[in-house]
């Protein structure tokens, strides 16, 4: 029962570059590859863009399509955000300033997206608030900032939608703002150059192009950390210009790293997770109707947080370290005006027009009796198989595979240890 | 009509592996597609029976029995029994180890969430001979 996702996968296989062998099938946590016919590792299924094949792909076959184009042809009027993981990647002598001033002598608008971040905190903290003590009060809520984490919720925990909240994320938000400015001032039509995102994150194109609570995304493209890193590190050797780029304090900054996000909330119960595996871990339990004591989580599909992103360059325990030197250094206090963000929430600022949430997924939808009877072929199937769950069928586990059989997308012919137990 | 059985078994005192059982009970309820309230109410109760058995029983195992209008969980294990069953299924009443109480579990909730959140429940036990434990669910 299995279908052809329709919708464009921004992590793709290079079929000239791929052996077939079985790691990235292996790695899949939604199960959404298989090694077949052809020998090579094809997407067949839900894929959320998390980039755990990226990591595991000996040859260097699997790519996340950013931009689609090159980053050197893009306009020097092209307006950049960048992600605060951008500024952990050149060590803990390199500021953050300096970094935003590297990416200037490239680009002429420069943003630092982190300030933003302090003050999402604020509008995350006001909904929880507001949440409290509801009648009939979700909880508990799911932060909305990890793409990959929203599309594993879409196709695997459809239930806990309602758990995420509904505020736009701060990269939508810079964008959003920042055209509106530069559009104000008139300084020149920004929809000819476009926000480009600098981002650690192979989703976030998917995010881009299928955002959540919103219509249309702010953004108009994404760059890879691993894109934009030379061209810094060459422009950071000489720096002619001394302008203040960087605005936010460690706070902002922090975020680059699990746990950064919920420790700029104060007065509540949180709690930070981690890594895809713990992740689904968390939300099987949530959707059980565990954790109701915790009031917000802080999910990230990737083990300790952004920094640990596919697309960044620094090995993701040093970005950390840098990370944590920045935080002590510029504080752990926000620099904004509580009052003036507490209007915004109030006017609808981290709001959107829209309540548009993406459903990757369309699930096949069987009779209840036929999918009990599906159930039952699956699990007749699985009790004939060797269990060495070694991938050699094409399939990632014996359970899938059973799937697989029991759909008619295989025949039980392909285990090879079932063979060889039969010739004997 | 289908009809599908599964036993689980489950491991006295392992609480690396706790929670396991009723997980997988989730995933298969998930993919054939029950209504997420139902699978709500009975992964919840396997997660609190499931946690019986590894707090207090001995090595035990879960049936579950699924059909399209109904669902059941049988566990049954080797452990030392209930002594009192009214009392065990008053909220805060708790016989729970030191070393479970030390990781979160055991606050004497676990009977009461599970009569709370099922449409039937059947408890036989003798002392010294272990439990056994019918969840019912109207699908």
């Amino acid at each position: 029962m299995e279908q052809e996702h329709p919708a464009l996968h921004y992590v793709q296989i290079d079929e000239k570059r791929c052996t077939g062998c079985v790691l990235c099938m292996k790695a899949c946590p939604v199960k959404a590859i298989r090694v077949r016919d052809r020998k090579v590792a094809q997407i067949v299924g839900g894929c959320i863009d998390c980039g755990e094949c990226i990591r595991v792909c000996p040859q260097g076959a699997i790519k996340a399509i950013t931009t689609g184009s090159d980053p050197s042809k893009l306009s020097r009027y092209t307006i950049i955000s960048a992600s605060p993981v951008l500024y952990a990647q050149f060590g803990e002598e390199v500021m953050p300033n300096e970094v935003l001033l590297a990416l200037r002598k490239r680009f002429k608008y420069i943003y630092d997206q982190a300030y933003i971040h302090e003050l999402y905190n604020v509008a995350v903290e006001l909904h929880i608030k507001e949440n409290r003590g509801k009648e009939g009060a979700v909880r508990p809520l799911i932060s909305p900032i990890c793409p990959v984490v929203n599309r594993l919720i879409g196709y695997r925990f459809p239930s806990l939608l309602k758990h995420i909240i509904p505020i736009v994320t701060p990269r939508e938000i810079a964008a959003r703002e920042l055209k509106r400015r530069l559009y104000c001032d008139r300084v020149f039509d920004t929809t000819e150059f476009g926000v480009y995102h600098i981002t650690p994150c192979s989703a976030k194109m998917v995010s881009i192009n299928d955002p959540m609570f919103l219509k249309a995304s702010y953004l108009d493209g994404a760059l890879g950390i691993n894109e934009v890193y030379e061209l810094i590190a060459k422009n950071l050797r000489d720096l002619e210009e001394d302008i203040i780029l960087h605005r936010s304090s460690g706070v902002g900054i922090g975020w680059g790293v699990s746990g950064g996000e919920i420790a700029g909330l104060e007065d509540g119960s949180f709690l930070a997770v981690s890594g895809l595996s713990e992740t689904i871990r968390y939300l099987e339990k949530i959707e059980m109707g565990l954790f109701e004591d915790i009031e917000y989580f802080e999910f990230r599909a990737c083990l300790e947080g952004c920094i640990g992103g596919p697309l960044t360059v620094a090995d993701r325990y040093q970005a950390k370290r840098t990370v944590a030197k920045f935080v002590r250094m510029f504080g752990q206090e926000k620099r904004l005006k509580y009052a003036q963000a507490k209007k915004a929430y109030q006017d609808g600022w981290f709001f959107s027009e829209s309540k548009k949430i993406p459903i990757a997924a369309k699930h096949h939808k069987l009779s209840l009796s036929d999918a009990l009877a599906r159930q039952e072929k699956i699990e007749e199937v699985l009790r004939r198989l060797p269990g060495k769950e070694c991938g050699l069928c094409g399939s990632p586990d014996c359970r899938t595979f059973s799937e697989d059989v029991a759909d008619g997308l295989v025949g039980e012919d392909r285990c090879i240890l079932l063979n060889l137990e039969k010739k004997r | 009509m289908p009809h599908l059985t599964k036993n689980y078994p489950i491991k006295a005192r392992d609480y690396l592996k706790a929670g396991e059982v009723s997980i997988q009970v989730q995933g298969l309820l998930k993919s054939i597609g029950f209504t997420p309230e139902l699978i709500r109410r009975v992964s919840l109760c396997a997660y609190e029976a499931e946690m019986n058995v590894v707090m207090h029983g001995g090595d035990g195992e879960l049936t579950l029995d699924v059909d399209t209008d109904r669902v059941s969980l049988e566990f049954r294990d080797g452990g030392p029994g209930i002594e009192d069953i009214g009392l065990a299924l008053q909220e805060g009443y708790s016989t729970a180890s030191e070393e479970a109480r030390e990781m979160g579990f055991g606050a004497g909730m676990g009977l009461p969430n599970i009569q709370k959140n099922s449409d039937s429940l059947e408890i036989l036990s003798e002392k010294g001979k272990g439990t056994d434990v019918k969840i019912g669910f109207i699908a």
